[in-house]
C-alpha cells in the first residue's frame, strides 16, 4: 500500500518535472520502480520495452482519449465501408445483402466486364495523363509560391498577396466550371473575341476540342488551389529559425541563395511527406469537375475511369462493374503509394512508414 | 487532469446522443399508418401537393381507397440509390427505371410481377389483350411485367425537327435587293411550307451571316441543340439521304440499320463541317442544352433553327417573324427525313412493392388511370382545376385553353402530376379532345414533315432483350455511342475536314460493337415481329 502510494506520488513529481512523454521520463519511472521493488524490476529486465510501455501507458494513457474521435471516424467512415468492395465479385443491387443467403456470387465477372470494354485503355489512359499532368503542375507551383511569399520584405503585401491566391479556393465547383465556360466555351469570351479579330470563321471552341480538355481543367485547378495549398507550406517556412538567415546574410548569401540554402532544406521532409500522400491519390481526379466540363467534343480525352465507374455503375445500375473499376483503381493507387514511399525512404530517408 | 478527461467524455456523449438524434428523425419518416397507401412520387415543389389535387380526391370517393403521396425531389431521387428499400411505402411513382432495373428488381422480388394480377385490372388487361405490341414492350427477360406504362400515342414524338426559318429577313433581303445569287423568292412565298433546295438555303444561311442581319454581331445564322430529342441536327443529315435519327439507329425495311455506315452520312458531315467552318452553323449547338437554346433565342437572333414548336423558342413579338421549311430539297429535288425512335410507350412509370400488404387493392386503384378521363387529368391537369371546361361536348372533354395570366405550360406544369396513362387515338377520337397546341405540331407534321419521311424506315420499337442481351448492349452501347458522339463532334466542328480515312477507321475501331448491337436489337426485332403479328 504504502508502496503504491510513494510511487502515485512519484509519479505525480515526475509529471511536474517533464511535462511530456519522452525517454527520460520513462527512464526515470523506471528507476523509480526498481528502488521501490526488486521483484518487479527482474520481470522488468525480462521484457523492458513492453515494462516501458506498460508505466507508460498507466501515466500519459488519457492522452488516447484524444485520438477516440479521430479512431471511431477512421473506422467509421474508412475501415466498416471497406466492405463494400466485396460488391465487385457480386451480382448486387442495392438492398441486396452484401455477406447473407441471398448474395450471387460471381467471381470475376464483373472485372471481365469492366476490362472487356472496348475504350478500356483510353480510359485508364485518359485518367493516368490527367493526373500525372495535374501532378507535375500543380505539386510544385504551390511550393514555389510559398517560397517566394516567404521571402518578400513587407508583411503587408504577403499577406494580401496570401489572401489574393487563396481566395479563388472558396469558389464552388459549378460557379467555377460556368466561369469557365463563359470564358473559354462557345460563344465565350475568347470565341467572340477571335470571331472579332477576323481568325477562323468557327472561332476558339475550347470546350468542344479534346486536346484543350487538360490544360483547361489542370490550370483552371491550379488557378483555384495553388494558394490554399502554398498555406501547408508557409506554417513549416514560418517555422525556419531566423538565425539560419541571419547567418547566411552574414556569409554574404543572396536572397535567392537563402532560398535554396535555407528554405528549401527545411521544408524538404513535408515536401515529400505530401509528395508521397499525392502520388497515392494519383489515378483519382474527382468526377464531378471532370462531368462538368465533358461535352461531346471533348469526350475523347474527357472520359476517365472515375467518370466511368460514375455513368456505367450508378446511373446504369451496374454496381458490380462500377465497384470494380473502382476497385481496379484504388489498387493502382495503393501500388503507387508503397513505390513513393520505398523510393522517398532510399533517397531522402523520409517516409511515412 | 480531470478537468481534461471530463471535457473529453463530455464531447464524446455529445457526439453520441446527437448521431443517435439524427438516426431517429432520419428513420421516423415515410409510414403513415392512417392511410391504406403510401406511394412515393418524384415531384419537384413547384408542382402542387397530389394529395389534394381534385383528379386524386376524386379518385380516392369513386374507389374509396385512400393514397397517401410522399415526394421525393428529383435530385433527391436520383442520389437515392435504393427507393425500392424506402421504409414504409408500397408503391414507387414515376420510377424512371430502366429495362434492367425493372428486371433485377423483379428477380429479386422485390417488385411485384403486376401480370400475376390481371384479375383485379380490367382496364389493364383489356389493354394488354387489344394491343399486342404494349404487352410485349411491357415484358421483361422472364416474361413478367413489373411496371404499369405510361401512353401517350399523338404520333408526334417520331418526328421531333421542324426547320423554322425567319421571314422577317428574308423580307429585309428582298427588300433591299440583296437576296443570294441563286435564290428566287418573292414576299408571296414567305409562308409556312417555304420550298427551298439545300444549296438555296445555305445561300441564305451565308447572306444572314454576312449582313449580320441581328446587328452588333448576334446573328446566328442556323442552330440546333445537337443529339437533344427535339430540335436536333438528324433532319438536316437525313436531307443527304440517309434515315437519320440521333440514336444513328433505325429499322430499314424490317433490318435495324446504322446511318453511321452509310456513305451519304459521311458526305452530310462533310458539308457539316464545310458550313460549321463558315460560321453558317452556330458552334454552341454541340455544347449547349435545351434550357440555353431558348433563352438564346427569344430576341430574334436566330436565322434559322430546329425545333418542335416556335412558340417556346421565340418571346411573343418574334414569333410571327418565323416559318416553317419544308424539309429541304437535294439537288435532285428529293426531300428526306428521318424517324427518331422515341417511345410513345414508356416502361418503368409505376413499380408495386413486394412489401405492400394489399397488392390487389393498390393495383386496383391504379387501374382507374388507364380510363380515359382519369388519363386526360393526369396528363393535363383536373377538370376542377380549370384544365379541361366543366362540360362536355359529344362525350368528349374540352380542353380549357384560358389560364389566364399563365400559360399553358406553366399550367399544365404546376397542375399535372403525368405519369401512368393511356391516351391512344380511340382516346382522342371518342372522349378527349386534343390541346389545341398539340392538334397545331400534329398538324404541321401531318402537312410539311410526314409525307417526306423515308420509304420503308419505322422507328425502333420497346424491344424485350434477355438479360445476356440487356448486359452485352449496355457494355457495348456505352462505349459505342462516346466513340460516334466524339467522331461526330470533331468532324463537325474540328479545325480540319473529317477524311474518309478518319471515318472508315472509326468504324472499323468500333466495328465489334456496332456488330453487337445490331445482332442483338435485329434478334430483338425479330422476335417482336414474331409476337406481334
Amino acid at each position: 500500500m504504502s508502496n503504491e502510494l510513494t510511487t502515485a506520488a512519484l509519479e505525480d513529481q515526475l509529471d511536474q518535472q517533464t511535462g511530456a512523454v519522452d525517454e527520460i521520463g520513462v527512464d526515470l519511472v523506471e528507476q523509480a520502480y526498481e528502488a521501490l521493488d526488486g521483484e518487479s524490476a527482474d520481470k522488468k529486465k525480462q521484457h523492458p520495452k513492453w515494462e516501458a510501455w506498460k508505466t507508460n501507458f498507466r501515466r500519459h494513457g488519457w492522452i488516447l482519449l484524444f485520438i477516440i474521435p479521430a479512431f471511431i471516424y477512421v473506422l467509421i467512415f474508412c475501415y466498416v465501408p471497406m466492405y463494400g468492395i466485396l460488391v465487385a465479385f457480386q451480382d448486387y443491387m442495392p438492398g441486396d445483402s452484401i455477406i447473407g443467403s441471398g448474395t450471387t456470387w460471381i467471381g470475376f465477372q464483373n472485372f471481365k466486364t469492366f476490362f472487356s470494354n472496348p475504350n478500356f485503355w483510353d480510359y485508364f489512359l485518359n485518367t493516368f495523363l490527367l493526373c500525372i499532368f495535374g501532378f507535375l503542375v500543380g505539386f510544385p507551383l504551390p511550393i514555389i509560391v510559398a517560397l517566394l511569399l516567404n521571402s518578400l520584405r513587407s508583411k503587408k503585401v504577403k499577406k494580401g498577396l496570401q489572401i489574393l491566391y487563396y481566395a479563388p479556393h472558396f469558389i464552388s465547383l459549378v460557379v467555377m466550371v460556368g466561369m469557365l465556360k463563359l470564358i473559354f466555351g462557345s460563344d465565350g469570351l475568347l470565341d467572340q473575341l477571335s470571331r472579332q479579330m477576323g481568325g477562323d470563321a468557327g472561332g476558339l471552341k475550347l470546350f468542344l476540342t479534346p486536346e484543350a480538355f487538360r490544360p483547361l481543367f489542370i490550370f483552371s485547378g491550379n488557378w483555384q488551389d495553388f494558394g490554399w495549398s502554398a498555406i501547408v507550406y508557409l506554417a513549416a517556412l514560418s517555422g525556419v529559425d531566423p538565425a539560419l538567415h541571419e547567418a547566411a546574410k552574414m556569409d554574404g548569401a543572396s536572397r535567392f541563395r537563402r532560398i535554396f540554402s535555407v528554405d528549401l532544406p527545411a521544408i524538404l521532409p513535408t515536401i515529400v511527406m505530401l509528395m508521397i500522400l499525392s502520388v497515392g491519390n494519383l489515378m483519382s481526379c474527382g468526377y464531378e469537375k471532370v462531368l462538368l466540363m465533358q461535352t461531346a467534343g471533348n469526350l475523347e480525352t474527357s472520359e476517365i475511369l472515375s467518370t466511368y465507374v460514375y455513368k456505367f455503375g450508378l446511373m446504369n445500375g451496374q454496381y458490380g462493374v462500377g465497384t470494380a473499376a473502382g476497385l481496379f483503381n484504388s489498387v493502382i493507387n495503393v501500388v503507387l503509394l508503397v513505390i513513393a514511399n520505398f523510393t522517398s525512404k532510399k533517397l531522402t530517408n523520409n517516409s511515412m512508414w | 487532469m480531470k478537468k481534461i478527461i471530463i471535457g473529453v467524455t463530455s464531447a464524446i456523449l455529445w457526439v453520441v446522443c446527437v448521431t443517435l438524434f439524427v438516426a431517429f428523425a432520419m428513420g421516423g419518416g415515410g409510414a403513415n399508418a392512417e392511410h391504406q397507401f403510401t406511394v412515393l412520387t418524384v415531384k419537384e415543389d413547384a408542382v402542387k401537393d397530389y394529395n389534394t389535387m381534385p383528379v386524386f380526391r376524386e379518385l380516392e370517393q369513386e374507389t374509396g381507397i385512400d393514397v397517401n403521396w410522399i415526394y421525393n425531389t428529383s435530385a433527391q431521387y436520383s442520389n437515392n440509390t435504393d427507393p425500392v428499400g424506402t421504409k414504409g411505402i408500397d408503391a414507387i411513382y414515376h420510377t424512371g427505371f430502366s429495362n434492367l432495373k425493372l428486371y433485377d428488381y423483379g428477380r429479386r422480388g422485390r417488385i411485384v410481377a403486376i401480370d400475376e394480377y390481371l384479375d383485379s385490372m380490367p382496364n389493364f388487361s383489356r389493354i394488354l389483350t387489344a394491343r399486342p405490341d404494349i404487352a410485349e414492350a411491357l415484358k421483361s427477360p422472364d416474361g413478367h411485367i413489373y411496371s404499369l406504362p405510361r401512353v401517350e400515342e399523338m404520333g408526334l414524338k417520331a418526328y421531333p425537327n421542324i426547320l423554322y426559318i425567319n421571314k422577317a429577313w428574308i423580307e429585309r433581303l428582298i427588300d433591299e435587293n440583296k437576296l443570294p445569287e441563286n435564290v428566287s423568292l418573292s414576299k408571296e412565298d414567305l409562308r409556312d411550307g417555304l420550298d427551298l433546295y439545300r444549296s438555296e438555303f445555305e445561300a441564305l444561311l451565308e447572306q444572314f451571316k454576312s449582313q449580320d442581319m441581328a446587328g452588333g454581331g448576334k446573328t446566328v445564322p442556323l442552330t440546333f441543340v445537337s443529339g437533344n430529342w427535339q430540335g436536333n441536327e438528324s433532319d438536316l443529315i437525313a436531307s443527304f439521304g440517309v434515315p437519320e435519327n440521333r440514336e444513328h439507329k433505325t429499322v430499314l425495311n424490317g433490318k435495324i440499320t446504322f446511318t453511321i455506315e452509310d456513305e451519304k452520312w459521311f458526305n452530310a458531315i462533310t458539308e457539316m463541317h464545310d458550313w460549321c467552318s463558315r460560321g453558317l452553323i452556330s458552334s454552341s449547338s454541340f455544347d449547349q442544352d435545351e434550357s440555353q437554346f431558348l433563352a438564346h433565342g427569344q430576341d430574334g437572333r436566330y436565322g434559322a433553327f430546329y425545333w418542335w414548336e416556335k412558340d417556346t423558342v421565340l418571346a411573343k413579338e418574334y414569333r410571327d417573324d418565323y416559318i416553317i421549311v419544308l424539309p429541304l430539297k437535294d439537288d435532285d429535288g428529293n426531300r428526306y427525313v428521318g424517324v427518331s425512335n422515341e417511345q410513345e410507350v414508356e416502361k418503368g412509370e409505376c413499380v408495386i412493392l413486394d412489401a405492400c400488404e394489399d397488392k390487389e387493392g393498390l393495383l386496383s386503384y391504379f387501374d382507374k388511370f388507364f380510363e380515359p378521363d382519369y388519363s386526360a387529368q393526369l396528363n393535363y391537369g383536373s377538370i376542377k382545376s380549370g384544365a379541361f371546361l366543366p362540360n362536355k361536348e359529344n362525350g368528349k372533354l374540352i380542353p380549357n385553353d384560358d389560364h389566364g395570366e399563365q400559360s399553358a405550360d406553366d399550367f399544365r406544369m404546376r397542375n399535372a402530376p403525368y405519369g401512368v396513362v393511356y391516351l391512344t387515338q380511340e382516346t382522342w377520337n371518342d372522349s378527349v379532345q386534343m390541346e389545341s397546341r398539340a392538334q397545331l405540331r400534329l398538324d404541321n407534321l401531318n402537312n410539311y414533315v410526314k409525307p417526306y419521311v423515308f420509304e420503308g424506315v419505322t422507328s425502333i420499337p420497346n424491344l424485350n432483350y434477355t438479360q445476356q442481351e440487356l448486359l452485352d448492349l449496355n457494355t457495348h452501347e456505352f462505349s459505342l455511342s462516346n466513340n460516334i458522339a466524339s467522331w461526330y463532334t470533331q468532324a463537325v466542328i474540328g479545325n480540319t475536314a473529317p477524311t474518309r480515312d478518319s471515318w472508315q477507321s472509326m468504324l472499323s475501331v468500333n466495328r465489334n460493337s456496332i456488330d453487337a448491337v445490331l445482332r442483338i436489337n435485329q434478334a430483338a426485332y425479330d422476335r417482336y415481329v414474331e409476337a406481334t403479328a
